[in-house]
Parts: structure tokens; sequence; C-alpha cells
């Protein structure tokens, strides 16, 4: 018996604990306040069956796609020339640690006046949130890289291009899905923060329109959603990529 | 034609007989902040030779190596493998290192296939038979598909000899490649060295601060000097081969060697410490 318990996973039991909670807590409030689950299940199929809630969905996730993309291009730039040359990653970093230390979504106003309410208003402001931590995870995966694994490599007769391909790649790939997975994430909440000060549609809009209007399941709706999207990319994505190429690395 | 396991070598593989004359003459070599390791250094490894460099620390043996394998440069005097001033990159050059420094991401077979690969030596099947072969010399061949961490330290050390062995080179330098190991393993290696320089033949550079490691291995024992400095003494050994761990190192000559080097190495402290 004690071993049975012994192995089970714990980690499931938290979901239906949060839902119990919610469901005790909601009991001593009136639904308009606090909502029961099953009415924001009720709030989540008017959603479905209108189309609206694949409509906001699709709008934030293609924000969320241009803001990661761009994030991972400039960060995989700016990462590895820090990583590879010391005068670089001196003159970048205290740039880093200025704009890591900003919320993102404080850029939010700003980049609205610039661009213009709508997509690239919130693209710049995930962009912003993304980059630098990535670029600083992918400096470090470059730095990682042992000399010696470099030595050998280039007494076994490796070129300066083999020298790329064949050792500063594979070595700093962990690095590189692991900035992945930090930038999404921080690329998400910046995403919701910003569709909340201004947008007219995407998921962050949802919940910040539901508590205007007063409508506290579609809030909840929103959270949920926002929270599931984060859960998944994570579990689903991020965590097996990442495990994948980190069999070795912790040896 | 079969090696030590058994195991039938492919007729494609004759038995390499290969070796290098390493000439180092009079070099001259300080670090930047003045700190200064060789004065006018003169060595010369003859074709097939054993030598092993030995010296306590603070000698400068790693600061040789890096000038041997040729990853720092002299500041005047040349070093040349057959003539040719040494590179790094030179395919008569193979490099085992204190650490294995295998590729954590490739399997084993990976790893001793790696130099044949990247210098695109043979077709791929070739490479993989070859990498095969020098693993089953190590006597790891069962442990191809294995990733570098699963294996223990000392066959870590076993893959990279594969590993520097598949390319079959003229000269190997060995810099403390057993150091980190218990004195179980290194026994062990230090046979196994011998066996493999038998049936290759290549010219070995071996660095250690290892006495008897020294006495067993080396055709010529030399002796550094601390800082700056160059050869204390040489010691040639006399010791019929093959050597065993059981047969030579319990020889009377094997004790006569130890103690005349335990003598030349604390005449190297000794001079050191008067100079302090």
């Amino acid at each position: 018996m004690m071993r049975r318990l012994d192995k089970f996973n714990w980690g499931w039991a938290s979901l239906p604990f949060l839902l119990l909670c919610w469901v005790l807590v909601a009991s001593r409030f009136p639904s308009y306040i606090l909502p029961q689950p099953w009415e924001v299940m009720a709030e989540a199929q008017r959603w479905i069956a209108d189309g609206s809630l694949l409509q906001h969905l699709k709008a934030s996730l293609l924000e969320e796609a241009g803001g990661f993309a761009l994030a991972t291009l400039v960060a995989l730039l700016l990462g590895t020339t820090a990583g590879l040359f010391r005068r670089f990653r001196d003159f970048i970093s205290p740039l880093n640690s200025l704009f890591m230390a900003i919320p993102p979504v404080a850029w939010a106003p700003l980049t609205m006046i610039i661009f213009g309410l709508g997509y690239w208003s919130i693209v710049m402001v995930i962009f912003i949130a993304a980059v630098f931590p990535m670029a600083i995870t992918m400096q470090e995966g470059i730095q990682s890289i042992r000399n010696g694994e470099v030595r050998a490599a280039r007494t076994l007769g490796a070129t300066p291009l083999q020298m790329i391909v064949h050792v500063y790649m594979p070595a700093s790939l962990p690095f590189f899905t692991a900035a992945l997975r930090i930038g999404f994430s921080q690329a998400w909440r910046a995403l919701v923060a910003a569709e909340m000060i201004g947008a007219s549609k995407g998921i962050g809009w949802m919940v910040s329109m539901g508590g205007q209007i007063g409508n506290t399941n579609q809030v909840l709706l929103g959270i949920v959603i926002i929270g599931l999207i984060a859960w998944l990319m994570e579990s689903l994505v991020f965590k097996r990529l990442e495990k994948h190429y980190q069999t070795w690395r912790a040896h | 034609m079969t090696n030590h396991n058994g195991l039938t070598m492919a007729n494609s593989q004759p038995v390499q007989r290969v070796a290098a004359t390493l000439a180092i003459d009079s070099i001259n070599f300080s670090y930047p902040n003045g700190h200064e390791v060789f004065r006018a250094f003169s060595l010369e490894a003859k074709p097939g030779e054993f030598i092993v460099l030995l010296g306590p620390s603070g000698c400068g043996k790693t600061t040789l190596l890096n000038l041997l394998s040729g990853f720092q440069k002299p500041a005047s005097g040349t070093i040349t493998i057959n003539g040719a001033p040494v590179r790094p990159e030179m395919p008569e050059l193979g490099y085992v290192f204190q650490s294995p420094q295998l590729f954590p991401w490739l399997n084993v077979l990976e790893n001793v296939r790696f130099g044949l690969r990247m210098q695109n030596r043979l077709s791929a099947k070739e490479q993989t038979e070859k990498a095969l072969h020098y693993l089953a010399l190590v006597g790891l061949d069962q442990a191809a598909d294995k990733l570098p961490y699963q294996l223990s330290g000392g066959m870590q050390q076993r893959v990279s000899l594969a590993r520097a062995l598949a390319l079959e080179p003229a000269l190997l330098l060995m810099d403390e490649p057993f150091a980190a190991l218990d004195a179980i393993t290194r026994n062990n290696l230090n046979e196994e060295t011998l066996r493999l320089w038998s049936e290759l033949g290549q010219t070995v550079v071996f660095i250690t601060h290892d006495i008897d490691e020294a006495i067993f291995l080396a055709d010529r024992v030399v002796v550094l000097e601390i800082a700056p400095g160059g050869i204390h003494s040489e010691l040639a050994i006399d010791i019929l081969r093959p050597r065993s761990n059981l047969g030579t190192r319990k020889l009377p000559r094997f004790i006569e060697y130890r103690t005349a080097l335990m003598e030349k190495i604390a005449d190297v402290v000794h001079a050191n410490l008067s100079v302090l």
C-alpha cells in the first residue's frame, strides 16, 4: 500500500485540487462575481459556437509567432556574436541588463504611438520581451563550449567551417532550445499584457474587455486559455525538445 | 590476422608501421607576463621511439605539449615532424589529452570516426569499419553506440585513445592521459598502451609526473627541470619488452630505475628551492 502511494505521481492531483477549491470558493459568492467552472465552460461553448474564440486565439497566436520569430533571429545573431567576441559581449551586456530590468509592457504605449494600434505594435512589445533573455541564454551556450573540445576537434583535422557545424552548433543546441522555451514564455506574458492595454482582439483583449463589461465568465475563460496555451507549449513542445538535446548535458 | 580479442581484422587494414621523427631544436619560450619556461631546449625522438617526459609540477610539461602540437609557437627555435614545422591539424599528429575531451553529443563510434569524417578520408562505410577496428583494439567495440557519459573515466580515455589512433598518426602526443584515473585502471591502461604501440609502431611522446609509469612505458625517460630550463637528465630504460604489470614492476632493475629517478627529481626540486 505504502509502495503504491510512493509511486503515485502527485502532480496529477494538483489540477483536480485547484478545481475543487474553485468550486468551494465560488459557492460562497454570487455567480456574477465568481462563477463556477461549469458556468465558464458554458461561456466557452458560446464563444466556440459563434467562432469568436477561434478568431481571438488566431489573432494572439499570429502576434506571438511574429514577435517570437523576429526575437529568435535577432537573439541568435546577438547571442552568437556576444558569445564569440569578448569585446562585443562587454559592449552589449549593460544594454542587456538595462532592457531586461524594464517590464516589457511599459513599452506598449510607445509602440502603439509609433506603429499605431494593431499587429505591429504588439509584435514589437513581444520582441522586446523575448529578445534579451534569449540572447543571453544563447551567449551562455556559445561560451559554455569547452576549449578542450575545440582543441580536440582541431587536432582531428576539423576546418573552421567544420568546427562551426560539428562542434559549436551541436554543443550549443541544448542552450538554444532552452532559449526558445524562455523566449516563448516571456513573449506570451508580454503579449497578453500588451493586448490588455491596447488591442481590439486577442485573448488579452478578451480578458480586459470582460472586466470592463463586468462579465467574469469571459475573464476567467480568457485566463484559462492563456494558461492552457502556455502549458501546452511548455510541456508538449519545449520540454520535450530540451530533454531530447539534454541527455548528455547533465553529465 | 587477428588482434588480441581474437577478431579477424579486415584485409583492407594492414598493420600500420609509420613512425615520425620529432625534432625540437633549441627552442625558447616565455609567457607574455615574462615568465620564462624554456631556454635553449632541444630533444629528438627517433622513429618508433617511446619517450617519456618526467617532471614535477611547474616544469612546463603542458606548455611543452602545447608547443609540440603547434597550439603555441616558440619565441625562437624550431619544432618539426619529419622536417615540417608542427601545426595542430597536421595528419601525422595524434593527441591524447589529460581529460578524454570526447564530444558528449556523439556516441562512442561517432567520436572515434570524427577525425576520418572531418578529413573526408575513406568512404562512410570504411570509416565506420576503421573506427570499429580501433574500438576493438582498445576493447570497447561492444560500447560503440553508448554516449560518453555512460562510460567510466578509464573507458572514456580508451575511446579518446582509439579516436587518436583511428587517424593512424605517425607521432602520438600523450599529455598525462591517465593521471586522473585510479592506480589499478592506470596500470591496465599502461599495459594496453604498450600493446597498441608494439602493434602500431608510431613514435610516442608521453608526459607524466608518475615515476613508475615513466619507467614502465619508456625507451628513454627525459627528466625536465623546473622552469626556466630544459632537460635535467636522461635515463635509458633497458628493460625487455613486452613488459607486463606483474612481471616488469617487480624487477630489481625497475626498482633501481625508480630510485635513480627519485634522486633526479629530488635534485630538480632542490635546485629550484635553493633558487627561491
